[in-house]
């Protein structure tokens, strides 16, 4: 009951902030030239059905941190904390809520550039396999990022200082998946790559490829985070 | 009903609530008096379930603070000092937010009545960013009695806004009397004095007086006061004269005139006009003087702080 009383406070939040637009804006801006430079690239072949979610598996390092910033780092800096943490509600339906918000307000705009996969199923025959993978893939994978985001903005009443660290820590996690591919010692390389979130996603995803380990591995992080964001959000109370 | 026993916080080496006792009864409106830094908001924010006490323990209806928490807060309305708001949101969607967050599931009829109680009913669509600070104060009312909450909790709730408002949200919080519970914290003492029924003063973290406006400005004073003024009769005279009366336990001069300090439930005044007459001199003024809570306040504080030193 509480999470979703936040849970729809947020989803009102984006959908009233002009800020969740001009990111939106961007987001399928991005992706809509991609899509363009996709089809011209791939004139005699068949084109990658999976080009959106690829790309939006490197925008979310960005994008992540600039939509959960605020989530609690706001909450913290205008004082609505402690009211918050004043109502009869266990403090992780609060993360929950937020974290759900968020989360939809990603569906929503990744739901919107499906419509590059209308298209270019008018155009040629896609492997629809392979695009529901990959969407399946950086919908969970999105969600991870988000987060990562609730984390910092748990952290700090600075919403710069939220963004910025996780950007550092997204960024991390995304180089993670190439310095794995690049470290000669092979069981270094599998521990440092499985530990990324792009490791997750590149080689299996990416390829059409629904593992069950790896969507335990986004499920199991998105989890953690919140588990943490919680404490962070608790820690609140002995200051 | 709020019952306190022991209640502490301590930071470190720093004791900011040190062992608070107290009960209030239903229908009571409390006042939590004490300059800044005296523990007042923390005392609060251990009530509402944001701090956890370090010591002690408080009852809340019933419901300890610590062990039955959830039911603890939702028997509070809480108003913070600094009122958090959503800007971005409406009056009613932001009651309406925080209704639902403590467990009302169709809060419209609800929401409508307390924002016609703060009077804040034909600006329920107004965004709260473009409220003045008066409006914000009685939408931080609203949030905090919209799910009719037995006990209410207000820090410094009069704080900040302009002498019209802060006669309206005194008198909103004086008609709460009839249905709840209020706690409520000032370092303004006249507010005190018209607003509450009873009073703890608070220094330091600890209780350093308590009881009705009236009883403990009797209690501290140590009687009541006269002021005098005579005509023709030397200093030394009158002060001679005026001291002779029975009852009167000292005379000092304060401008123009006498002070007398009468000891308590003594009348002087008849006693006074007739021995001035009887001496030939005249009797210009002569009035009660009641000193304000304030100077019981600052006495108490001083005598703390001479005690400490």
């Amino acid at each position: 009951m509480s999470t979703w009383v936040v849970f729809r406070r947020e989803v009102a939040h984006y959908a009233g902030s002009p800020f969740a637009y001009v990111i939106a804006f961007a987001i399928l801006i991005l992706t809509g030239l991609l899509f363009r430079e996709e089809l011209v690239a791939s004139e005699a072949s068949i084109p990658n059905p999976a080009v959106i979610p690829n790309a939006l598996s490197f925008f979310m390092i960005v994008f992540a941190p600039l939509l959960t910033m605020r989530l609690l780092a706001e909450e913290k800096r205008e004082g609505t904390l402690e009211l918050l943490l004043t109502a009869p509600v266990p403090d992780g339906s609060i993360v929950i809520g937020k974290f759900l918000g968020a989360w939809f307000y990603y569906s929503v705009v990744i739901g919107i550039t499906l419509a590059y996969q209308v298209a270019l199923s008018s155009l040629t025959a896609p492997d629809i396999g392979h695009s529901i993978a990959a969407y399946i893939g950086i919908w969970l994978y999105g969600g991870a990022t988000l987060s990562v985001g609730i984390l910092f903005s748990a952290h700090t009443e600075n919403q710069i200082v939220a963004a910025f660290l996780s950007m550092a820590a997204l960024f991390l996690l995304w180089l993670a998946d190439l310095a794995g591919q690049v470290i000669s010692n092979i069981d270094a390389a599998r521990v440092v790559r499985a530990l990324s979130l792009q490791g997750h996603y590149s080689t299996s995803f990416a390829v059409g490829l629904v593992r069950m380990e790896d969507m335990v591995f986004f499920l199991g992080i998105i989890l953690l985070m919140i588990y943490l964001a919680t404490r962070a959000v608790e820690a609140n109370r002995w200051r | 009903m709020i019952e306190v026993e022991n209640l502490t916080k301590r930071y470190g080496a720093f004791t900011a609530v040190d062992r608070i006792a107290f009960k209030t009864n239903s229908g009571e409106i409390v006042g939590l008096l004490g300059p800044n830094g005296a523990g007042k908001t923390t005392t609060m924010r251990m009530l509402t379930g944001f701090l956890p006490p370090t010591e002690g323990s408080a009852r809340i209806n019933g419901h300890d603070i610590d062990t039955d928490s959830i039911e603890a807060r939702r028997a509070v309305g809480y108003m913070p000092e600094r009122i958090p708001v959503y800007p971005d949101m409406s009056v009613r969607a932001y009651v309406t937010f925080w209704a639902q967050l403590r467990g009302i599931r169709r809060p419209a009829a609800q929401v409508d009545k307390v924002l016609k109680q703060v009077q804040l009913f034909d600006r329920r669509n107004t965004l709260i960013r473009h409220l003045s600070k008066g409006m914000r104060q009685r939408l931080g009312l609203a949030q905090a009695l919209v799910h009719d909450p037995p006990v209410i909790i207000l820090d410094e709730p009069t704080i900040g806004i302009d002498p019209q408002q802060v006669i309206e949200v005194r008198e909103t919080v004086r008609a709460l009397r009839a249905k709840h519970t209020v706690l409520l914290s000032t370092h303004i003492l006249s507010e005190a004095e018209q607003v509450c029924d009873r009073v703890l003063i608070i220094n330091k973290g600890q209780i350093v007086a308590q009881g009705n406006p009236g009883e403990l400005r009797e209690k501290l004073q140590g009687g009541t006061l006269l002021y005098v003024e005579i005509g023709g009769a030397s200093s030394k005279e009158a002060k001679a004269l005026l001291a002779a009366i029975p009852n009167v336990i000292s005379a000092e001069k304060e401008g123009k005139g006498w002070r007398l300090k009468v000891s308590p439930n003594a009348d002087v005044r008849g006693e006074v006009s007739k021995r001035v007459m009887s001496a030939g001199c005249t009797l210009l003024e002569m009035r009660a003087e009641t000193t304000s809570l304030e100077a019981v306040f600052l006495e108490l504080i001083s005598k703390e702080e001479s005690g400490a030193s």
